[in-house]
């Protein structure tokens, strides 16, 4: 049971499998025509995909006797790609309430407290994992604290949010879109970087209000998010170029915004993003250039990073399309931090924030 | 049902006349910001007599019978969650309210209602004397909201001695009744300072803010806006009034004082802007130089009858050669501004989301943004 608990592929983060699984997933058909190198790397990410696959189902029939894993569960609802993480882990504590033989709300907290740790502690490089099953707990302790007539309403109520929460986040996206439209004028240059849903969401409606507007993608190596990302919106008949990640300093003159989503905001306002965010910010922020983030509210998340190596390291592998002498060492964290400074404002869905309310909204919720 | 739903016709009749008054002027934020300030007088007032009617009913549901409560949507929850709920809804959403299902305000106005329509059974002339009530409390909030306006140069006049030093060097651009109020209520508690008054072109209105302060036996020197750089090295610290603050603390302010705040910001001067919590506008400026701003006539800036040749319409290619551009304001963004003192105490720029959440709901922003994006 204990191996159960451990990452399958302890040199690759089980939330980069996650993101590469997905990447697989939703574009194989328009990566089968890209070039031999990128279908390599396609094949990895689907073996990495599978293996991480195969290994929770082992540890569930070792722990056959227990009949139910919560890691199990969550790997069942991260599978699918529309899917955030953060409403996996939060639908995956509501099959552990359904689960459960509690008959009072400790024993239910307790058991939940249980089930939220080992979910954290099999995937401690994801943030939105960890935001979401914090505040999923939280809302458990505040709600309880509420006045139910009975145990079982109150059980009920809370499997009842906790499936709803998928439908709210769905529900952020479309707010921030609506919220973002204000900033998106017409004729401007907005340079992206990664693909984040929430990004695609915001230039999805801003394309539908019939704006005129052009976008920047970078490229994103090594997983070439910016391919995808200006697959979707060429298919929306958006005005799109790509850039190699090198170039974005010298384009940036031609830039009005930079748009970029995130894997968490954390408590100084800052964002933790793909590898590539800080020095975009850096270079936009230097040329005066104003930087956006879109990002939905349960991505808060309590850390507070004071630089780069700070944080745990999200390893991947890289495919530099030829082989690397063993001697070389090789950079594989997949994302970094920016520091609120380098922002502008947040899109998110209780509102357009400056990073400083990011702080805020995290002590009154959790002080 | 008349009664149950007087908040919200009370709310539509203030939006629609609201609408024509912000129509009326565009620019001028202040009207804007007046009219969501008493939209949400009411929906705060409406909701306190809400709360208060529900817990009655409450009381009574225990007692007698069980019909309310099987009516209402959850019946997991008691009065009191819902009240909780309801009042979420007047709060901006936020990360405490994420999971909790009242994000549809059109559910709270049903519950409420159906509170109303079962009291109404027993008690209907307690309903009127509500609607009564409700109306009551608006026009006393609101008589409250015009107190705070016209006493707001007080209040921030009341902390000039916190902020100006024995001795120090004040520069100041343009004329603001609040900055001469500020400058006079220290003067007053016998701190001895110096004041530059820049002109502030192309009204000149720093000429009889000089002339005013010289009248209170203030020191003041008079310069023109191009001396503010080669004067700044001996300011102690700028203060200037505002014409709006936005939503993430940049100000909008009479034209000039961008320079002024780039000057201050080179020699590490503190930048002190004087607001009234009226001038707050909870919108985030969107190309502020062009939408929120107002261009004067050429008149101001030169003597049509000597420049009457170049203004010519009817000579060569159909159109002036000379163009005048006379704007009215500036926009400083927020990383200029050292301070804001409003009527609430001194603030930093990027706490008037906070000031924002406490003047204005969450539902009057969206509407009148449409609004507003239509000028």
């Amino acid at each position: 049971m204990a191996d159960s608990l451990q990452n399958p592929k302890p040199d690759i983060s089980a939330y980069y499998q996650t993101r590469a699984a997905h990447h697989a997933v939703v574009t194989s058909d328009w990566l089968a025509q890209a070039q031999s190198a990128v279908s390599i790397q396609t094949n990895d990410d689907v073996s990495s995909g599978s293996d991480g696959r195969v290994a929770p189902t082992g540890g569930g029939t070792g722990g056959d006797n227990k009949t139910f894993s919560v890691i199990d569960e969550f790997n069942s609802w991260r599978k699918q790609p529309d899917l955030a993480e953060a409403v996996a882990a939060i639908r995956a504590l509501a099959a552990v309430i359904r689960a459960s033989q509690a008959t009072t709300m400790m024993e239910l907290e307790i058991e939940l407290k249980k089930a939220s740790d080992s979910l954290k502690a099999w995937d401690a490089t994801s943030i939105s994992l960890t935001a979401g099953c914090d505040l999923f707990m939280r809302y458990v302790t505040r709600t309880s604290a509420l006045e139910y007539e009975d145990f079982n309403s109150a059980r009920y109520r809370l499997i009842e949010r906790a499936e709803k929460f998928g439908e709210i986040s769905y529900k952020a996206r479309r707010i921030i879109a609506m919220l973002s439209q204000d900033f998106i004028f017409d004729g401007c240059t907005i340079l992206v970087h990664g693909f984040s849903r929430v990004v695609l969401e915001v230039l999805k409606t801003a394309a539908e209000n019939k704006k005129h507007f052009r976008v920047f993608c970078t490229e994103g190596r090594p997983d070439r998010t910016g391919l995808r990302l200006s697959n979707e919106l060429a298919k929306l008949d958006v005005p799109v170029k790509l850039l190699i990640d090198s170039a974005v300093a010298y384009t940036m003159d031609e830039v009005d915004m930079v748009l970029v989503g995130a894997d968490g905001v954390v408590e100084s306002g800052g964002i933790i993003n793909m590898m590539g965010t800080y020095q975009i910010a850096l270079v936009s922020h230097s040329m005066n250039k104003p930087v956006y983030v879109a990002a939905e509210s349960y991505k808060f998340a309590r850390l507070y990073p004071l630089d780069q190596k700070d944080m745990g390291p999200a390893l991947r592998t890289i495919d530099f399309g030829v082989p690397i002498p063993s001697k070389v060492e090789v950079e594989k964290s997949a994302r970094d931090y920016t520091p609120p400074q380098y922002l502008t404002l947040l899109f998110t869905d209780l509102g357009v924030l400056t990073p400083s309310v990011v702080s805020d909204e995290l002590i009154q919720l959790y002080l | 049902m008349p009664y149950t739903n007087q908040a919200a016709a009370l709310i539509h009749s203030v939006k629609a006349v609201g609408e024509r008054l912000i129509a009326a002027n565009p620019v001028e934020l202040a009207v804007g910001n007046v009219v969501r300030r008493v939209l949400h007088i009411v929906r705060e007032e409406d909701l306190s007599l809400t709360t208060a009617a529900m817990a009655g009913l409450n009381l009574s549901a225990e007692s007698d019978d069980e019909d309310d409560t099987d009516r209402d949507n959850h019946p997991a929850l008691s009065a009191a969650a819902i009240a909780a709920a309801s009042r979420s809804t007047l709060r901006p959403p936020s990360l405490q309210t994420l999971l909790e299902d009242v994000p549809d305000s059109a559910a709270v106005p049903h519950t409420s209602s159906s509170g109303g329509d079962s009291e109404g059974k027993s008690k209907s002339a307690d309903k009127s004397s509500r609607s009564r009530k409700l109306k009551h409390d608006v026009i006393e909030a609101v008589n409250e909201l015009i107190q705070d306006i016209s006493t707001c140069h007080e209040l921030i006049a009341e902390q000039a001695v916190e902020h100006i030093h024995q001795n120090e060097v004040i520069l100041t651009l343009g004329s603001s009744r609040t900055v001469l109020e500020f400058l006079c209520a220290a003067k007053e508690k016998k701190r001895s300072f110096r004041v530059f008054v820049a002109e502030g072109a192309p009204r000149y209105q720093g000429h009889l803010l000089a002339k005013e302060l010289v009248t209170r036996g203030l020191q003041t020197t008079l310069i023109t806006d191009s001396a503010v750089f080669a004067m700044i090295s001996r300011v102690n610290m700028v203060i200037v009034g505002a014409h709006a603050v936005m939503a993430n603390g940049g100000v909008i302010a009479p034209v000039g004082l961008n320079m002024v705040a780039l000057a201050a910001q080179k020699h590490a001067v503190p930048f002190v802007v004087l607001a009234g919590s009226h001038k707050l506008c909870p919108l985030y400026p969107h190309h502020p130089e062009v939408l929120l701003n107002e261009l004067r006539s050429p008149s101001e800036l030169l003597d049509f009858g000597e420049f009457s040749d170049c203004l010519d319409f009817g000579s060569g290619i159909g159109a002036p050669l000379l163009h005048v551009v006379n704007p009215t304001f500036d926009y400083v963004p927020p990383k200029l501004v050292s301070l804001f003192i409003t009527d609430t105490g001194g603030h930093n720029p990027s706490y008037m989301y906070r000031l924002i959440a406490d003047y204005y709901s969450a539902d009057d922003l969206v509407l009148e943004r449409r609004t507003t994006s239509g000028n």
